[in-house]
């Protein structure tokens, strides 16, 4: 199971607006491949940066106006906010080392 | 692991329909599947279901505000317009023999896709 804690429609202000560490989303759906191949690499980000970043996951199939809110197109997506806004997005199945150079920009 | 657990499969007939579609495209325009055959299989599930519940293998690596419009407008549906054009599939699928995550595959068996497939 990944580390990530699912986040839904409902519960996206509280756990990814309402916080005051950078939160990384990854926006993913059941039968997207390229999902698969990240989800170990946003866990490996969430236990590297623990204490720093705030990691959780929405699955866009179960969430389609979180997903059409900030306006997922192509999926993977991942998405940083700070402060409640979005602060810089990766689209695709990234290496690990691209993910933490975007993700160091905003700690 | 974002194990698709709680999702419905496809039909047995559409994964076998968008299974030999997979193998035959790929052979047709000398690309590859992921070295990761779980990528592919998850794909090839998704459009089957696709095609399923909209009638056409819309692309499961996207999300649309309205699956059936997207289905009726066919751009997504596989192999896409980036892909007929140029090669270009985000949802690894279909790999050009240049791409790091390129395998040396163009066939995937209806059971090796269940194996990844089939709820834990």
């Amino acid at each position: 199971m990944s580390a990530a804690l699912s986040v839904t429609d409902s519960t996206f202000k509280q756990e990814v607006l309402d916080n005051d560490v950078p939160v990384l989303v990854d926006f993913w759906a059941p039968w997207c491949g390229p999902c698969r191949m990240v989800a170990p690499v946003v866990d490996e980000i969430a236990d590297q940066y623990a204490g720093q970043v705030k990691v959780v996951k929405v699955n866009t199939d179960e969430n389609p106006s979180i997903a059409s809110q900030y306006g997922i197109r192509s999926i993977p997506t991942l998405m940083i906010f700070k402060g409640g806004q979005r602060v810089d997005m990766v689209v695709g199945a990234v290496p690990k080392s691209t993910l933490a150079s975007t993700l160091e920009k905003h700690l | 692991m974002s194990t698709p657990t709680d999702t419905t499969q496809a039909t047995d007939k559409s994964l076998e329909t968008m299974r030999s579609f997979a193998e035959q495209y790929a052979k047709r325009t000398g690309t590859y599947f992921c070295v990761d055959p779980g990528v592919t299989a998850v794909v090839i599930e998704g459009l089957a279901k696709h095609k399923d519940d909209l009638g056409a293998a819309l692309c499961p690596c996207r999300h649309y505000e309205d699956k059936k419009a997207e289905a009726s407008a066919t751009y997504w549906n596989c192999p896409c317009v980036p892909m007929r054009e140029r090669k270009e599939c985000h949802c690894m699928l279909f790999l050009t023999p240049d791409n790091d995550f390129a395998g040396d595959q163009q066939e995937i068996t209806f059971d090796e896709i269940r194996s990844v497939t089939n709820p834990a």
